[in-house]
């Protein structure tokens, strides 16, 4: 009972991390028509720019991470105009994403020559454990799983309710009647990217003392994908839902193996695939085949 | 594309004169270690020519070739160490298993569509990585096999690393020659339709569903047959050869030659193979460089080094051929 339940902690955060590289993800896509391969890339981009303030820099909790979301904030500016921006009209569909892989090999090598390839770590942001009987568990689980909900909470409020929501999904239906109706195109997207990046950076700040800080941070992304199809691409309920399956799978399946673990991960997202390949709540722009 | 027409016999000239100088010439001017990385640069190939027919003529893209590849090199290590099926048959066999494999995938993953694909492959070579290796019976795990037995056809065996350029070449001119001949039949018109416009391929009653399995099952097997030749050229083989990166450089291979180019693709393959040779200095920032040349290639050269060659020549004609309406709407 008690490893159950660490095992549903656990696999709760890592499911809510999973979730917002998923609503990065399909807010990106709903937007521009991408994949983003260089999502977990982008997560770990933010973690070692957690280690740069906090550790290497050693400013104190509030400013490294008001610093770091600025920092963010211009990098997802700036991988749009690197990445996006030159091929959205190219001759061929692929081209965006075959992008995107290419700025997921230069961010790792990046990092690895910035920060050298030894894995680096940082300290919890909240110290000590909770313990339940036996049971003890890192407070940091509980802060990520609250910033979690917190920044999920903020993209649906966002999307349903305010403004820019609505000229994000307006962009996304139609472009061209998007713009006939005066929606500043170029500016909608880049706000996409600024707040994907940002969204994204941040679950890289709070993982980082969790896991060390290596370059294959980044291999995250492969559940975020695996959550967001199980929802259903293009929905942003079906990516936090999905994901958290995905957690919750990935978690409980330590009864069973430690090796085969992302092996179980991927087999269930190929069986809901072969089931239901729309995912659980379908996608809302059809993927034009 | 008239001018195109009279060239319709010149340039198959001018490939089997290219070949036949390449083929004489290489093993004559290359070091040892040259050719054999002249050697892996050929085995690339021949797995990258699937990538050709799936993404180049069918717009499916796969992420599963190295895993594909991995999984005909540990059969053929299966069958000639442990079964001791003689090395020739154990590389059609293996070739085979791995076909057969990809039909079963292929009828599984291709029920989905576009991007969706794409990450169910991912998700394969994720999967395929994982029991590569800790599968210790199958693989070796991270150790690998050893002592694969050579290449021998009766008394024969390619012996040295310019006898395998020899029979590397010779396969991969017949795949190539497969792939060319596949691009003008009715299937390859049929993938190209798919990619082109798949409803509409499918109202001139295109069976999409089992083209599409058909073109998954031949890349299979080409990736089958390149890594079955890899166990037998290197007599070892562990899973660090067959990972999701691989695949991503076979992909640039396809890519930088330009991905509706048979052709194309082995100028790609032979590119991306002698890079970090060439640029040995600047081996640490290899990955950095090809992640640069892949954004560099998309933006500027989408169609590869084919599709420059193709708009020279177009405008040496003073006729601009438009590339853009032939390929495109595959997703």
């Amino acid at each position: 009972m008690q490893t159950f339940l660490q095992l549903s902690i656990i696999g709760i955060s890592m499911g809510l991390i999973y979730s917002i590289l998923a609503c990065g993800l399909v807010l990106l896509r709903r937007a521009t028509g991408l994949l983003n391969f260089a999502q977990g890339d982008l997560l770990m981009l933010g973690a070692y720019i957690s280690f740069q303030f906090l550790v290497k820099m050693k400013w104190p909790m509030l400013p490294a991470l008001v610093s770091s979301i600025l920092v963010y904030a211009l990098f997802g500016l700036f991988f749009m105009f690197a990445v996006f921006w030159p091929v959205r009209n190219s001759a061929w569909p692929q081209a965006a994403l075959v992008c995107t892989i290419g700025a997921s090999m230069i961010l790792q090598e990046a990092v690895t020559l910035i920060w050298g390839s030894v894995p680096l770590t940082t300290k919890p942001f909240v110290s000590g454990t909770v313990s339940f009987g036996n049971l003890k568990l890192q407070n940091q689980y509980f802060l990520i799983m609250a910033t979690g909900v917190f920044v999920i909470l903020l993209i649906f409020v966002l999307f349903d309710k305010l403004y820019p929501g609505k000229l994000m999904q307006a962009t996304a239906q139609d472009k061209y009647a998007a713009r006939l109706i005066g929606i500043p195109i170029v500016m909608t997207i880049a706000f996409t990217y600024v707040l994907n990046n940002v969204i994204v950076g941040l679950a890289g700040y709070m993982v980082a003392p969790v896991f060390i800080i290596t370059g294959s941070l980044s291999s995250l992304q492969y559940k975020a994908f695996a959550g967001a199809i199980i929802g259903g691409f293009g929905d942003l309920r079906g990516a936090v839902l999905g994901s958290l399956i995905v957690g919750l799978v990935e978690s409980y399946s330590t009864y069973v193996t430690t090796i085969y673990k992302d092996a179980i991960v991927f087999l269930v997202l190929i069986l809901v695939l072969i089931v239901r390949p729309q995912g659980i709540f379908g996608e809302k722009i059809a993927d034009k085949a | 594309m008239r001018a195109f027409r009279s060239s319709r016999l010149a340039r198959p000239l001018a490939l089997i004169v290219l070949a036949i100088a390449f083929i004489v010439g290489m093993p004559r001017i290359s070091s040892v270690y040259n050719i054999m990385v002249m050697d892996s640069a050929i085995l690339y190939f021949i797995a990258s020519l699937g990538i050709s027919i799936l993404l180049g003529m069918g717009g499916q893209l796969s992420f599963a070739t190295a895993s594909l590849m991995g999984f005909g090199a540990f059969m053929s290590a299966l069958y000639s160490k442990n079964l001791g099926v003689p090395s020739a048959l154990a590389i059609a066999l293996a070739t085979l298993s791995t076909a057969a494999l990809a039909l079963f995938l292929g009828l599984a993953l291709l029920r989905l569509r576009g991007a969706y694909f794409t990450f169910a492959t991912i998700s394969f070579a994720y999967i395929a990585t994982s029991i590569y290796n800790n599968y210790k019976p199958f693989t070796g795990g991270a150790d690998g096999v050893i002592n694969i037995p050579t290449l021998t056809i009766g008394q024969w065996s390619p012996g040295d690393l310019y006898g395998w350029f020899y029979v590397l070449m010779a396969v991969a001119v017949a795949c190539f020659l497969l792939v060319e001949r596949i691009r003008g039949s009715y299937f390859g018109r049929a993938l190209a339709s798919i990619r082109d416009n798949e409803i509409a391929a499918q109202t001139l009653g295109i069976n999409v569903f089992a083209t599409k399995v058909m073109a998954f099952t031949i890349a299979g097997a080409l990736a089958g047959l390149a890594g079955a030749l890899y166990a037998h050229f290197s007599t070892v083989v562990s899973q660090a050869q067959f990972t999701f990166d691989i695949s991503v450089n076979m992909l640039l291979m396809v890519m930088i030659g330009g991905v509706d180019s048979t052709f194309g693709t082995f100028l790609g393959a032979i590119l991306i193979t002698m890079l970090p040779e060439w640029l040995r200095p600047l081996r640490n920032y290899m990955r950095l460089i090809y992640g640069v040349g892949i954004i560099l290639l998309m933006v500027f050269m989408p169609y590869g080094l084919t599709g420059i060659l193709r708009s020279a020549l177009g405008k040496v004609r003073g006729k601009a051929l438009s590339r853009k309406s032939d390929l495109q709407g595959g997703t």
